[in-house]
């Protein structure tokens, strides 16, 4: 009994231990048992041996056997909880339509997203061979020490390379030189790029073959392979194999007509090639000469895309110094190498070729940027719409607390509680699932035009739908484990009372979560109103030029070319047009331009300028201002006289500079430098104003304007200044012109402002991807407020009643539950802002020309917001506010 | 159906819960068989062996009322089935059987 005085109990973490996993069933005659030999211990032999006995037997009762008993089957229980979710669900309707429709709508934009990025990670991997193969890039140093990455390379650097080096499997080129008429049928002639690429084409790249053979399809002369849609297109079938079509090249004069030795399918849309015809490599040297000497002497020029299949891709580093050395051992002795070669891999082409030049195979290319912008916006839909399922399930907790209470009294354990929780969820989230899969068959094929991609859910490999439907329930789950274990937590007296408050009362995490969401909403919704903001800016920033009833037609055929001042009056013939000008470039511009570097005279660096070929029309036709000086005139020998703009005045370092000479040394175009045989001087007669070539995404570069007849230049474009209202009449009338000076050829003409447009369609089809998805998370964020509002004026029904026996107005009620709410949205935008303001400005910086980032935009985001969420609490609180007193004070 | 056998250990139980009648549960029928066998038992093992031969339907159990001692926890209190008791005669006429013959072979 000496023990009795200390009166030490048995080790409590034993008893703890004990607590948590034995089967309560069994708790209390084991409990007992255990305490009983405990105290037998103690007076038998000592405390410590009675502690080390306990805990010996706590421990040994840990075997599976001996919990094994359960009160009923799992699966019992299991389809118990889902009897009860469904139950549940139907008794509320409001609550489960809101939840299973805002975890649906969640999943559609995180599945949508998915699909997204998939298939931009998934370009080119197609090919069997696609981690084997690179393109060829070249990085040439500039006079001014910057680097530029060039897609293409010399004709010959392919066909070495193969040759020389025993780890190159096989090289292949593509080369484009321009567009030809196409169609037999003279009424129907299509414009098409002439597609040039070695033999080996279908051998090295997996593009299928529908009809012809792979291996020799594009080997003879005057052949081509042509895609399913092309066939359809000029010939209105698919099977066209060893048909004869009609070209606009000439050989002796005599226009070429190509035979078709395959038809392709159309290539998939997550490649960065696309085709719709082929033409062989040897039809050419035999119609210009100068393919010729391409193809058997070029180590310098930039004009094929080069590709390599290497055996091993370890050898990547290894060959690409050897490469470099390849091209400068054969560069001509005349001209500095200073270039270094390097291999790209074909999977990065398509997201990784921003500021290569040339990569113009790759028009839908994309900055990663956007998708991992994407992605984010996945998440975080997600995310708000878990957050509204925690929310929306706490807050109906409150009136499960009966329930909970019952399930409590009779034994459910802990376990249980949560579990039945989690089959809510999982059940509520299956069903979102499900739907959102429906709608998205549904809505695919408008996806697909929006944004040109052929997604398809069954294109997803089973490891992405495997972790999508993982991350989609994991979320859900996780969003049920809140309300479980702050529910599981009361007590069964507690629960079983009518009033009670689950959860911490001043700060609930529902409200949190509230101010989580909106955060999120103002967030897209401030950048949303930004993106649109910015484009509104590029689309009506003067840019220096008119581009309204500006009509450009392209100069396709040397018959349009020849001759432009007659030409230029016969389109100039019907009334509407008021003037007509040609020129090599047209403002606006996608070809690539010339760009000359010119110097003062006597400075020895150059700066680069877009070298730009006019006629005496031009500025009259695009409203161009002369600021000091000329312009050109007809009559006059204009051919060594320039034109600058203010800016290229300026980068010259010229002070006065009408009259001054200024040289030339070199002209580009495209990746192609060409020096001059000797360098060009001329004579400045006239100042222009200011005013944008390209793209407000970058800045403003100086033009040097020369006159027709000038070296390097060949008129491109017609430009027609038009004044109607009968645009069709006056299309007619422009194509019957046409067709009397070239009969071959049709007439092709794109209006000036679709093409500043075109430059940013890729943003507007951004913001309007933000603004969908902004919508999607204003509207879930809406409902949960809703149904939370819900709740709270349920909760207080009695109160609204007393309150207005006791004379409050509604007015006065729908304030006070507002005020509420409408706190948080307010403490939402205090978060959403700075977030709000950081990434947009990184996104502004992409833009040389840009809006300035000011309160206002944010102003108007935030009261968008409040405007939304005040309707919506309205809308719940103004029914209970009206609702007569009586009968909810009666309810009792 | 299986037939259903004893572990020895289980047999020394219910032998001891037979023995204890009516005050048989985890504590008395430990310190029976540490007294009776000298064997070194805790209480774990009893009563995972009891609940054993309660699924093997060899001993039933109801709970007693509740007494001041043990801080006013019942006790579960087991008694032997009829089951438990055949299937206990049964092993014992084995034996005796076996026994028998041994003895008459040693005898001849």
């Amino acid at each position: 009994m000496e023990a009795g005085k200390i009166n030490p109990g048995p080790p409590k973490w034993a008893r703890k231990l004990l607590r948590l996993y034995c089967d309560p069933y069994q708790l209390e005659e084991v409990e007992g048992d255990l305490e009983e030999e405990f105290i037998y211990q103690c007076k038998k032999s000592s405390v410590w041996r009675a502690q080390l006995d306990y805990t010996r037997s706590v421990l040994g009762f840990i075997k599976p056997f001996s919990n094994k008993r359960k009160s009923s089957s799992p699966s019992l229980m299991l389809s118990n909880h889902f009897k009860i979710s469904f139950r549940q669900l139907m008794k509320h309707k409001t609550f489960a339509f809101i939840n299973i429709f805002g975890l649906t709508l969640g999943f559609l934009c995180f599945i949508l997203l998915s699909l997204y990025i998939h298939d931009e990670l998934s370009f080119d991997l197609f090919h069997k061979d696609s981690a084997r193969i690179y393109r060829v890039l070249q990085h040439e140093k500039m006079e001014d020490g910057t680097l530029r990455d060039v897609a293409t390379t010399a004709a010959l650097v392919g066909p070495e390379v193969a040759a020389q080096f025993p780890e190159v499997e096989a090289t292949m080129r593509i080369s484009s030189i321009g567009r030809l008429t196409m169609g037999n049928d003279p009424t129907s002639r299509g414009y098409e790029v002439i597609t040039i690429t070695d033999p080996n084409f279908f051998s090295f790249f997996d593009f299928p073959l529908l009809a012809g053979n792979p291996k020799t399809a594009l080997v003879h002369p005057d052949v081509i392979v042509v895609s399913e849609s092309f066939a359809r297109k000029y010939f209105g079938a698919t099977d066209v194999l060893g048909k004869r079509i009609w070209t606009s090249v000439t050989r002796n004069d005599k226009p070429v007509e190509f035979t078709i030795a395959g038809v392709m399918k159309d290539f998939p849309k997550n490649s960065f090639l696309r085709f719709d015809v082929i033409f062989s490599d040897s039809s050419w040297p035999s119609m210009f000469p100068w393919y010729q000497d391409l193809i058997s002497s070029d180590w310098v020029s930039n004009t094929y895309l080069t590709f390599v299949k290497l055996r091993d891709p370890a050898t990547q580093q290894s060959i690409e110094p050897r490469i470099t050395q390849l091209v400068k051992d054969h560069y001509p002795a005349t001209r500095a190498f200073k270039s270094e070669f390097t291999l790209q891999p074909l999977a990065d082409i398509h997201l990784n070729s921003d500021n290569i030049q040339d990569s113009d195979a790759a028009p839908n290319g994309m900055n990663p940027f956007y998708l991992y912008m994407f992605a984010g916006i996945g998440f975080l839909l997600l995310l708000i719409a878990c957050l509204n399922y925690m929310n929306l399930s706490t807050a109906a907790a409150l009136k499960r607390t009966r329930e909970i209470g019952t399930r409590k009294t009779l034994g459910a354990q802990r376990l249980q509680l949560i579990s039945q929780f989690i089959t809510d969820s999982v059940v509520i989230s299956l069903i979102a699932l499900m739907l959102a899969l429906i709608i998205i068959q549904i809505v695919m094929p408008m996806v697909n035009q929006f944004t040109d991609k052929d997604l398809s859910l069954l294109d997803l490999p089973l490891s992405w739908s495997l972790s999508i439907v993982g991350i989609l329930l994991l979320g859900a789950v996780l969003s049920a484990f809140y309300p479980a274990f702050i529910t599981a937590r009361v007590s069964p007296a507690e629960a079983l009372k009518k009033e009670i408050r689950i959860g911490n009362a001043r700060l609930p995490l529902r409200k949190m979560l509230v101010v989580a969401q909106f955060t999120i909403s103002i967030i897209m919704i401030s950048s949303t109103l930004i993106i649109y903001e910015q484009l509104n800016y590029m689309r009506s920033k003067d840019i220096g030029i008119e581009t309204e009833n500006l009509l450009v037609i392209d100069i396709n055929s040397g018959r349009l070319r020849r001759n432009f001042e007659s030409i230029k009056a016969e389109f100039g013939s019907p009334a509407e047009v008021l003037s007509v000008s040609t020129s090599t470039r047209v403002p606006g511009e996608w070809k690539s331009f010339h760009m000359a570097t010119v110097r003062a005279q006597g400075e020895p660096n150059g700066k680069e300028m877009i070298y730009v070929g006019i006629d005496n029309d031009f500025f009259k036709t695009y409203d161009i201002k002369l600021k000091e000086g000329r312009n050109f005139e007809a009559g006059r020998a204009d051919s060594s006289k320039v034109i600058l703009t203010e800016l290229a005045v300026k980068e010259l370092g010229l002070t006065n500079p009408i009259g001054q000479i200024i040289e030339i040394p070199t002209v580009r175009w495209g990746g192609s430098i060409e020096p001059l045989d000797e360098v060009f001087k001329a004579e400045v007669v006239g100042i222009a104003e200011n005013f944008h070539f390209e793209s407000l995404r970058t800045n403003m570069k100086p033009v040097i304007f020369v006159a027709p007849n000038t070296p390097v230049q060949r008129i491109d474009y017609y430009t027609l200044k038009i004044k109607t209202n009968d645009w069709p009449g006056v299309i007619e009338k422009l194509k019957a012109i046409n067709t009397k000076i070239d009969a071959d050829d049709p007439l092709e003409y794109t209006f000036l402002n679709s093409r500043f447009e075109e430059f940013y369609k890729a943003d507007a089809q951004r913001g309007q991807i933000f603004m969908t998805f902004s919508l999607v998370v204003v509207l879930i964020a809406c409902m949960g407020l809703f149904a939370l509002v819900s709740y709270a004026v349920e909760a207080r029904i009695k109160e609204i009643g007393i309150r207005k026996v006791l004379g409050a107005s509604v007015n006065n009620i729908v304030g006070m539950i507002s005020k509420e709410f409408l706190i948080l949205v307010i403490i939402a935008c205090m978060f959403a802002v700075p977030v709000a303001w950081f990434f947009m400005n990184k996104w502004l910086h992409d833009f040389a020309y840009r809006i300035n980032l000011n309160a206002g935009i944010f102003i108007i985001a935030g009261l968008i917001i409040m405007t939304i969420a005040a309707i919506t609490v309205w809308l719940r609180t103004i029914r209970a506010a009206t609702v007569n007193p009586v009968k909810s004070l009666r309810s009792e | 159906m299986k037939r259903v056998s004893l572990g020895e250990f289980e047999e020394i139980v219910l032998l001891t819960v037979m023995l204890l009648e009516g005050n048989a549960y985890g504590v008395t029928i430990l310190h029976q068989i540490i007294e009776q066998t000298g064997r070194s038992v805790r209480l774990n093992q009893v009563h995972a062996s009891l609940q054993r031969l309660e699924e093997k339907g060899m001993i039933k159990s109801k709970m007693s009322a509740p007494t001041q001692e043990r801080g006013g926890r019942r006790k579960r209190l087991f008694t032997v089935t009829f089951y438990g008791q055949k299937t206990l005669e049964e092993i014992q006429a084995v034996r005796a059987h076996l026994w028998g013959m041994i003895s008459s072979v040693k005898n001849s």
